[in-house]
């Protein structure tokens, strides 16, 4: 299928998002629109190894916690956070593959709980080493402008965000065209068959899982920089990786725009509506977040993108099999 | 001319189970060699083991006079082996197109080359208007078929077949027999295990017979269907010599 | 310096029954998730959220008077129906789709329970009114909690229960056809969908009766599951998905790991050494320690 109705979709998503972010000053849909950018790329992020590649992680966040706290470092050493972006991919990228090399060929739930495992040891690693600031986490020192990447308002965080997910929905786009997407794909439905045509399990997925963690990192950059302030619970905890994965499956996970979707069901529906009703804390959020991913799972299990893309095929597969009846045609 | 296949003293066990238990044949270059035996003999063992799905616990397989036995399964593919599975496992979300594509990446590692090479293979093997079709949409026949395209796609010297006929309709049959002959053409070595000798007889140059584990018979198809031992493997045992 | 070894001594002796005990009750837990995945392929991850309605229904018969031991058979009881309605109206429907569906299905039902816990009963540390059991044991240098040894005696005996029954009745036998073949199982007449609600059930009472033994001692609240169900879900990979020798094994093994750890390293690093030891295992055998391929 041609790349085009995804670019120009991308293109109009960008389009409104920076009219929106410059010409909106209401700073609480702002910081949702902040959020639900950021979720859509850690989503997609997640996806690549998750959804494409079938890896199912619930460690993902470790990756965002790389570039949180690479930021923090950095400009708490007084240096630009610029420099976290490389730093923290690089980091990411190498934590990814030293976990990934041992662990990706592991099958369907050992691997899974491998991933809580290893993210469990990132997360008391950090908790226990002052320089990464224990369990209390630190906060980042106020330094405005565009080479500190701290602003007064919150516009140019969201265009930021937009841009970090267009890049990264512009890779996914490429991947999906890519050997290395198809060979994935092969991988998630099939690995012994996918190894009959050639395909080096191990090799493919490091080079997934190497690149979607420094996307992770990115994000996790421009969260530390937003929110000024990191520690274990918001970067890298169990709870944020599961968030993440959540947001995949409910928008369909091996799609190219499920981890949008799913993010804005996640930030537009549970935390609006928790806000609605009393703020979180109270459980209304959870409640009403678990029982839309709990109707997913039992009536849309291919999330909500999957189910469309289903929906097409299936109208086009009945094209099909009338033209195959039909006589004329099949002589 | 050494043989393309050369398999000696080839064992594989499952825990207590002797699978194959000293397998020896071999696969002359452009040849069709037919491998048969009772259910259960160790066939599609010995498959699993040459296409390094499995590892062997013992014996050795020179593969174009390079032992391959152990070699991991992605590598021995690289080499030139390619091979269909008795229990077909397709790329159940993947197209008839893009499955075939999957396997012609790896001699052309540009989608677009892997995708033109995959469209000839349709055209080839007869899949090309199901191309959009999901694996698991396939019926048996399909399914077969598109495991042959997919490993074919690879540009494999040696195509191992496992039992790519059985559960086919005659006319299915007449049609897979047709396309072995297409491949023979193109050079490609085949070693096919068969149930249906009717099948394998006009086609196979070279019939290897194992039983239990162990090679009995290894000669011409006419010949081996007159072999007292291989007719005693199918049927059992004479019964003076059972009681 | 003698004196000073007879001391570690004494202490590890005590470290080790302590973790043998924790492990007993892991056991139990671990055994309802490797029961229902043995039967039907599915990690509950709700499980751990099903050990906390057991707590608060312990709680709430406490209230009316009645004590957590004698509690227990109903909790049990109740949360037995609990999973055989879940497995009914929900549960069911998973099996249906693709494999990943089961494990979000049973994640959404995680933070359903979680946070209708929260709404419920508030983020509260809660504890049973006038627990019983506060005393310790003496045996010779060595003293125990009675909660920790009533809380793993009851537990080795659930297990062994439960053990029996998939080991002799006729019940149990099916269940064991579904996990080896379902398809076979089917053909030999076998309900599935019968033998799956009543794993499902069975795994439900057993977090049911380990809810109720674990409030001798620890105070209830929404996320109180979370850890528990952590350490389950390594000790079923870690013994072998499917595997109930392997969970038994790996239960008591962990409950040796976190204790020690916990004391020998740090209570923040308790889980350490249990994380390390899966991720070994795995590597060196990816289907676990009793597992099959
Ligand atoms: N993964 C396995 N684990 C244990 N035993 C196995 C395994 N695979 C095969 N076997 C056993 O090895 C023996 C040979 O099996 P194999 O499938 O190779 O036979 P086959 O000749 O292909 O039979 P068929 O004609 O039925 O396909 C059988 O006894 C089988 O039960
Ligand atoms: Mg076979």
């Amino acid at each position: 299928m041609s790349p085009r109705p995804h670019l120009i979709a991308l293109a109009a998503i960008v389009v409104l998002g920076l009219l929106y972010a410059f010409g909106s000053k209401d700073a609480v849909t702002l910081d949702l629109v902040f959020t639900l950018f950021l979720y859509a790329t850690l989503g997609q992020s997640w996806n690549w190894i998750s959804g494409y590649a079938g890896n199912i992680s619930f460690g993902h966040a470790i990756f965002f916690g790389c570039g949180a706290y690479a930021a923090a470092l950095c400009t708490n050493a007084g240096l630009s956070p610029w420099l976290a972006v490389p730093a923290g991919a690089l980091v990411a990228a190498a934590l990814a593959l030293v976990t990934g090399f041992p662990t990706l060929a592991l099958r369907g739930h050992y691997f899974s709980i491998a991933t809580i495992a290893v993210g469990a040891l990132v997360d008391t690693y950090v908790r226990t080493q002052g320089w990464l600031g224990m369990a209390n986490g630190f906060e980042l020192p106020i330094k405005n402008g565009l080479g500190w990447l701290q602003f007064s308002d919150k516009g140019p965080y969201v265009a930021l965000a937009l841009g970090l997910f267009a890049l990264v929905q512009l890779a996914t786009l490429a991947l999906e065209r890519s050997r290395l997407g198809y060979y994935l794909r092969a991988l998630r439905a099939n690995h012994a068959a996918a190894a009959s045509v050639g395909i080096d399990e191990r090799r493919w997925k490091l080079i997934a899982f190497t690149s979607c963690a420094t996307f992770a990192a990115l994000a996790g950059v421009l969260y530390a920089q937003y929110t000024l302030f990191v520690d274990p619970p918001s970067t890298l905890a169990l709870s944020i990786s599961i968030d993440i994965a959540l947001i995949g499956v409910v928008g369909g996970i091996g799609t190219l725009w499920g981890p949008l979707v799913g993010a804005s069901v996640y930030v537009l529906l549970a935390k609006e509506v928790a806000l609605r009703l009393g703020g979180s804390g109270k459980g209304y959020d959870l409640v009403i977040y678990g029982a839309i991913i709990c109707l997913i799972a039992a009536w849309r299990p291919h999330g909500i993108v999957g189910s469309i893309i289903d929906a097409l095929r299936r109208r086009r597969g009945a094209a099909d099999v009338v033209s195959v009846q039909n006589p004329a045609e099949a002589a | 001319m050494t043989p393309l296949l050369e398999v000696r003293g080839l064992s594989k066990r499952f825990g207590s189970v002797r699978a194959l238990d000293g397998v020896d044949f071999d696969a002359a270059q452009g040849e069709l060699t037919g491998l048969i035996g009772p259910n259960g003999a160790g066939k599609s063992t010995a498959f699993g083991c040459i296409a390094g799905a499995m590892r062997p616990s013992g014996g050795s397989i020179r593969f174009a006079s390079q032992e391959i036995a152990g070699l991991a399964y992605h590598r021995v593919a690289r080499l030139g082996v390619g091979r269909t599975y008795q229990i077909v496992q397709t790329f159940a979300d993947m197209t008839v197109l893009e499955s075939v594509t999957t396997g012609a990446l790896l001699r052309h590692p540009r989608v677009a080359d892997a995708r033109a090479h995959a469209e000839e293979l349709l055209a080839f093997t007869g899949l090309a208007a199901k191309r959009d079709r999901l694996g698991r949409m396939l019926t048996i026949a399909d399914k077969k078929r598109l495991e042959v395209a997919r490993a074919l796609a690879t540009e494999p010297k040696l195509l191992l077949l496992d039992e790519v006929m059985a559960g086919l309709t005659p006319a299915e049959c007449r049609d897979a027999v047709a396309l072995l002959r297409r491949i023979l053409e193109r050079g490609v070595t085949v070693v096919m295990v068969e149930h249906v000798m009717e099948v394998l007889m006009p086609i196979a140059h070279h019939v290897v017979v194992i039983a239990a584990g162990k090679t009995i018979f290894s000669g011409a198809p006419a010949e081996a269907v007159r072999d007292p031992g291989v007719v005693a493997a199918y049927l059992g045992p004479p019964l003076e010599a059972a009681s | 310096m003698a004196d000073a070894a007879v001391e570690a001594l004494t202490t590890f002796a005590l470290l080790v029954a302590g973790g043998l005990l924790t492990g007993l009750v892991f056991a139990l837990v671990a055994l309802g998730l490797t029961l229902v995945y043995g039967v039907m392929d599915v990690v509950n991850f709700a499980h751990g959220e099903f050990l906390m309605l057991a707590m608060y229904a312990t709680l709430g018969l406490a209230l009316l008077g009645i004590g957590p031991l004698v509690g227990l058979p109903l909790v049990a009881a109740a949360l037995f129906l609990f999973g055989i309605v879940v497995y009914r109206i929900f549960i069911r429907r998973l099996l249906a789709g693709p494999p990943e569906a089961t494990v979000f299905g049973t994640f959404g039902l995680l933070v359903l329970i979680q946070g209708a816990a929260q709404a419920l009963f508030s983020s509260d540390y809660l504890s049973v009114p006038n627990r019983p059991l506060q005393g310790t044991l003496h045996l010779g240098p060595i003293a125990l909690a009675q909660s920790a040894l009533v809380e793993g005696a009851g537990a080795l005996v659930l297990t062994a229960l439960v053990f029996a029954f998939v080991e002799y009745t006729e019940t149990g036998r099916a269940m064991r056809a579904v996990a080896e073949d379902r398809v076979a199982a089917t053909l030999m007449g076998i309900n599935v969908q019968r033998i799956n609600a009543l794993a499902f059930g069975i795994g439900a009472a057993c977090v049911g009766a380990a809810g109720a033994l674990l409030m001798l001692s620890y105070p209830v609240y929404p996320t109180v599951g979370s850890q528990f169900a952590l350490t389950a879900f390594v000790v079923v990979a870690l013994g072998g998905f499917g595997s109930i020798q392997g969970a038994l094994v790996a239960a008591l093994l962990v409950g040796l790991l976190e204790v020690l750890g916990g004391f020998y390293l740090s209570p923040e690093l308790k889980m350490v050494p249990v994380y390390l030891a899966y991720l070994v295992v795995v590597l060196l055998r990816p289907q676990g320690l009793l597992g099959r391929r």
